[in-house]
């Protein structure tokens, strides 16, 4: 047998559940890749690279023993959006990124669930790690200084501009 | 916890992809030998790709695994049971790595893979989907004992031949002898 070192943790806050991805969170994955809101994180995409992407998501946590989780309604089970840890062949360092799906935008549930995703990573040996954002997309700018993140430098991730933001560690924090 | 399960055969072992397949799996996505499995990719497309061969044992209890051979430990290629989005039903896909072709290692891995769908997992029929000029890969096909049961178009990979497997009360102990 191979066997690979997870499951994935889960983590619960107030309002939300993180989880592993699943099979039924396909449908919301892929109608959010299909929409102009994923035009920031590599969309829009057809379904097949939307399944592929959520397979992906799975697999990171298997190469990398961090990765992307579902982020859940703790009331209704319904997924929200993601967000998580990544660290692709080529990217420069593990990066905090996320998407939240149209219908939860405005209630900081990004806020609420990068929150949680970035104090468990501390525990996994993520500290002060960066997320990329591009500059068109306001709304994440605005969560990341919200986050206390503050802009690094200008860099790229697979070819796209892109701004670095680096989180504080939690010695700083 | 995933547990994926190791076979073995008279020449190879097929275990669970991993971090250490990532060099032979690159070289083999940037070549050209990968165009007919969606190829070529960039080293970053590469590594997405094998996180997702793992994650498709995660999501669908069944996957591809690494082929090894036991003399040697070389990394030579892929098989195993793939259902991706939009695919007309489950398959039993191979790739072999460059250097790799020509050796019967498909034929002998593609059987080790059939034969856990059918008596582990099963499955009461299967497929392979081979693109047209993929003729390397028809003739494993065709050595497994599949026959050519229609086309399937897939709205990324294009225009496929659809390969039918022998059902699984016609093979013997899940090989193919009565097609040698």
């Amino acid at each position: 047998m191979t066997a690979f070192t997870l499951p994935i943790p889960v983590i619960e806050t107030e309002r939300l559940i993180l989880r592993g991805p699943r099979e039924s969170d396909f449908e919301a994955h892929a109608s959010f890749m299909a929409s102009d809101r994923s035009q920031f994180v590599g969309g829009p995409q057809d379904r097949w690279n939307s399944w592929k992407g959520l397979l992906g998501q799975y697999g990171h946590w298997a190469l990398r023993g961090y990765g992307f989780w579902t982020i859940s309604d703790r009331a209704t089970k319904a997924p929200l959006g993601k967000c998580g840890f990544i660290y692709n062949d080529g990217w420069n360092e593990p990066e905090l990124g996320w998407h939240i799906y149209a219908a939860s935008e405005g209630k900081s549930i990004a806020f609420e669930a990068v929150s949680a995703a970035r104090a468990h990573g501390v525990t996994m040996g993520l500290d002060g790690v960066i997320s990329y954002i591009d500059p068109a997309n306001s709304r994440s700018l605005r969560l990341a200084e919200r986050l206390g993140a503050r802009f690094e430098r200008e860099g790229e991730v697979i070819g796209h501009a892109c701004h670095i933001y680096r989180h504080p560690r939690t010695e700083a924090a | 916890m995933i547990a994926i399960p190791t076979l073995e055969t008279s020449r190879l072992i097929l275990r669970g992809p991993g971090a250490q397949d990532f060099d032979a799996f690159a070289a083999f996505y940037a070549s050209p030998r990968a165009d007919f499995v969606g190829g070529p990719l960039s080293s970053e497309l590469s590594w997405r790709m094998l996180a997702m061969e793992i994650g498709h044992w995660t999501l669908k209890g069944f996957g591809r695994w690494t082929i090894e051979t036991r003399d040697g430990g070389d990394i030579v290629g892929m098989v195993g049971l793939f259902e991706p989005e939009g695919w007309p039903e489950p398959e039993i896909g191979w790739d072999l790595f460059n250097g790799f072709e020509g050796r019967g290692y498909a034929t002998e891995a593609g059987e080790a893979a059939r034969a856990y769908a059918y008596d582990i997992l099963g499955w009461t029929t299967a497929i392979s989907l081979v693109k047209p000029d993929n003729t390397g890969s028809a003739a494993v096909a065709t050595r497994l004992g599949a026959r050519h049961d229609g086309d399937f178009t897939h709205e990324r990979h294009g225009f496929m031949h659809v390969y039918r497997h022998p059902a699984p009360d016609t093979l013997v102990n899940g090989g193919v002898e009565a097609y040698a």
